[in-house]
């Protein structure tokens, strides 16, 4: 069997040979980065360096950094610090701010804020969750009616997960601002695939992870804007100004740092990865009947290709591929074998069949037009046997009618 | 010419493997099937149907022992598959189940029968869905740790016989199967008796070669028949009643509730008499209990109602006949009665046997082949 094709990059990305090569010499930076004495002086280096990298890949100042263990940490960091920020009455009446409580999210962000919301609600807190359309726009009138002067945080992915749909980011944050409220993103799946610049997009929060950009598990990233004050959620010996205990992952650090040094490389692979996306779907409206692009039309990342294939079951149709040596995902992704759909799908209105007919492939810096038109061979060749087995009758299938706003 | 004491050149042929869908409960021996499967040259993908909600908490996997398809049993059937180089996946069937397993599971003990859970398993989800499943992932057969073996009768059509292991036999939870189906099944240990299926798991260092066998009901675990119907079913739809002795209808004692009982059943009646009283019948319509002497549990006929017939009878045909999976069969007369669009079986033993029980199957051997069944009421 030839190589595995890896197309789920949105799940994680490979480890770029830059990092592979560099790690034997930054093992050797083994010692506490918080020691005085010489063996804290290496790990420290590394953490210095690849603080002034990430910065500047995003717009932001190196102290605005705070490394958190990944993307999931940094979105609860973000939203659970400015709660407790909210709470703390000493710092009310330390700086005069005035009591906030009410807490906005897009019906489609990860689960690592779709849970935090919850748990703000539990807490107390009145939260609202943002609908999207079918196509993944997110209701503008309905954020516009939700923010309140009471608004604390709104937080607003840049690129959703498993669609690569992009958000306006700028509007809804001078929006948000407009009425005193903070703006958080979560821009861990836009991370690397496009140019971010935390400044052009006007907010005091967002959330990175390197596992996303071709560096290693354990590396996240927090920028919170200067002089923002975020309670920590892990209290412990003052690393990262007091806002995270415990000792950095100096080598997963590292790595996250030499892959923000390729700021440059960024857009050229966006347009590299975008001309084979398109391929890709070019071929699959030519050769899979009814199959639709989830919010094709709306702006969206350049490597992300969210399917509906009518008639042929998501998971089956990835486990096929799977053993054809494919790695993909669908909406549906879950790690316990749920029977829920993707909720990110059902909140844009798809309906639980086409939501377990769905297929997400992600591309990356290394795909090749080979690679995706031997995946598209195999992707056409498993429908026609999926659906010749399933008996499928395209006169079942809905033609939606697309509004693009 | 071909020189002496040379071994022949063996050619590879570029025939395909054939590929085979195995169904995996995490359990020593479907993944000692499996690993004879890549073994014999199969391109094996392997498969738990995840088929309850242990979260729920019914089945603690704190208890450490795992029973069958519990999330430690995937967690262990992910790792054989992990450990043999192949790839696994985990179905969620829940809802399949819950409708076609627990729900007549349930049913069946609010009806006064004692239900076995396991055939319908097969029936729907083993012996269907993974049928389906098998088609969809382009696999020429399904293959389970069944102890059962697939042989072909004088008329070269493949049938379904007892496994090597008379004491681990399992044909008997298989008497639904679609005859369509059997060309498609392979049961790989079920010519391997159990030692020597945990001694192959040994050897490979399974993780799971000294996990206890499954007992009992996956679903059920240690907790009882009786806790987990009472806490599945409103309580409303649980009497207390009376136990009454028969022939004479005397009164001896109350119950709370017909599904703590079965027929054949001697302990835990709360009667102390000099003659000890068995279950001999149990009412749903009157929600009455009734006991007596061992010698009304002997019955010679048994009638079956939906019937499924893998091979062809002749009526009032001399079959082995089990009336429960422990038991080890005897010898009847089955008749065949149509009724409607359904069969029925009329079956007549040759000495009466104890306990026939509403709810548990009537399975027909034909020497070693596994003929049919149908459902004793």
């Amino acid at each position: 069997m030839s190589a595995r094709i890896y197309l789920d990059h949105n799940a994680t990305t490979p480890i770029s040979d830059d990092v592979r090569n560099k790690v034997p010499e930054w093992l050797e930076h083994w010692g506490n980065p918080s020691s005085i004495h010489g063996s804290g002086r290496g790990p420290k280096t590394l953490l210095r360096e690849a603080r002034e990298t990430i910065a500047k890949f995003i717009g932001a100042n190196a102290l605005e950094l705070i490394f958190t263990a990944g993307g999931s940490e940094a979105n609860n960091l973000a939203v659970k610090g400015v709660f407790e920020a909210f709470q703390n009455t000493e710092h009310l009446a330390r700086t005069g701010a005035k009591f906030r409580n009410h807490y906005l999210f897009s019906q489609v962000e990860h689960p690592s804020l779709i849970r935090t919301a919850e748990y703000l609600r539990s807490r107390g807190a009145k939260v609202d969750f943002v609908p999207v359309s079918r196509s993944g726009e997110l209701d503008i009138d309905a954020y516009d009616r939700l923010l309140t002067d009471d608004t604390a945080l709104v937080s607003i992915m840049i690129a959703n997960n498993e669609t690569g749909h992009l958000f306006p980011i700028r509007e809804l944050s001078d929006r948000a601002h407009a009425h005193g409220a903070l703006f958080h993103t979560d821009g861990v799946q836009a991370f690397g695939k496009i140019p971010v610049n935390v400044m052009d997009l006007g907010v005091d929060l967002a959330s990175f992870a390197g596992h996303k950009f071709y560096s290693l598990k354990g590396a996240g990233v927090l920028f919170a804007k200067r002089g923002l004050h975020l309670e920590s959620l892990i209290h412990g010996g003052g690393q990262e100004r007091h806002r995270r205990g415990g000792t950095e992952n100096a080598l997963a650090i590292a790595a996250l740092g030499l892959q923000c040094s390729k700021k440059d490389e960024v857009a050229p692979r966006a347009d590299q990865m975008r001309v084979l996306r398109d391929h890709f779907e070019a071929r699959v409206h030519a050769e899979i009947p009814f199959a639709v692009v989830t919010g094709e039309l709306a702006q969206r990342l350049p490597n992300t290709s969210s399917l509906v294939i009518p008639g042929v079951d998501g998971e089956i149709l990835l486990m096929n591929l799977d053993i054809k040596g494919f790695s993909v995902s669908t909406g549906a992704a879950c790690s316990s074998g749920s029977p829920e759909p993707s909720p990110v799908l059902l909140a844009m209105g798809l309906t639980r069949n086409e939501a377990q007919s769905s297929l997400r492939v992600g591309l990356g810096w290394s795909t090749t037009r080979e690679q995706i038109d031997a995946f598209t061979d195999a992707l056409v060749e498993t429908v026609v046997h999926l659906r010749s087995i399933g008996g499928f009758d395209s006169t079942t299938v809905v033609t939606e009618t697309y509004v693009h706003g | 010419m071909s020189t002496v004491n040379e071994a022949p050149t063996v050619v590879q042929t570029a025939a395909p493997k054939k590929r085979v869908l195995v169904a995996m409960s995490g359990g020593v021996d479907s993944s000692v099937a499996a690993a004879l499967l890549v073994d014999q040259g199969y391109e094996v993908v392997g498969v738990t149907m995840q088929v309850w909600d242990y979260s729920a908490a019914e089945c603690s996997i704190e208890e450490g022992n795992g029973t069958c398809c519990s999330s430690v049993d995937v967690d262990d059937a992910r790792s054989v598959a992990d450990r043999l180089g192949f790839p696994f996946y985990v179905m969620n069937v829940e809802a399949k189940f819950q409708a076609f397993v627990i729900d007549p599971f349930i049913g069946a003990y609010l009806e006064g029968k004692t239900p076995l859970p396991c055939v319908n398993c097969n029936t729907y989800l083993k012996f269907d869905h993974l049928v389906r499943k098998m088609k969809e992932l382009k696999c020429d057969y399904l293959a389970t740790g069944h102890y059962a073996q697939v042989q072909n009768d004088a008329n070269g059509r493949p049938q379904i016989v007892t496994s090597t292991d008379d004491w681990k036999d399992q044909t008997y939870f298989l008497f639904t199967t679609d005859p369509e189906v059997i060309p498609h099944l392979l049961f790989p240990i079920g010519h391997v008796r159990k030692p020597a299926v945990r001694a192959i798991a040994e050897e490979r260092g399974l993780v799971n070669a000294r996990k206890k066998d499954s007992t009992g009901i996956c679903f059920v675990g240690d907790q009882g028949y009786d806790n987990f119907i009472e806490k599945h079913v409103a309580k409303d739809l649980l009497h207390k009643g009376v136990i009454r002795l028969y022939p004479t209808g005397e009164v001896l004692a109350n119950h709370d509730g017909i599904h703590h009982y079965t027929y054949g059943q001697r302990k835990g009646l709360g009667i102390y008499r000099p003659e000890p009283v068995y279950v001999i019948k149990i009412d749903a319509k009157t929600n009455e209990v009734w006991v007596g002497d061992e010698t009304h549990l002997y019955e010679s006929k048994a009638r079956v109602v939906k019937t499924h017939l893998i091979d062809n009878i002749e009526d009032g045909e001399r079959l082995r006949v089990k009336i429960r999976f422990q038991h080890k069969g005897d010898w009847a007369r089955v008749y065949r009665k149509d009724v409607g669009d359904s069969s029925e079986l009329s079956i007549e033993f040759e000495e009466p046997v104890r306990a026939i029980t509403p709810g548990q199957a009537a399975v027909l051997y034909r020497d070693q082949q596994l003929v049919g069944g149908g459902w004793i009421v």
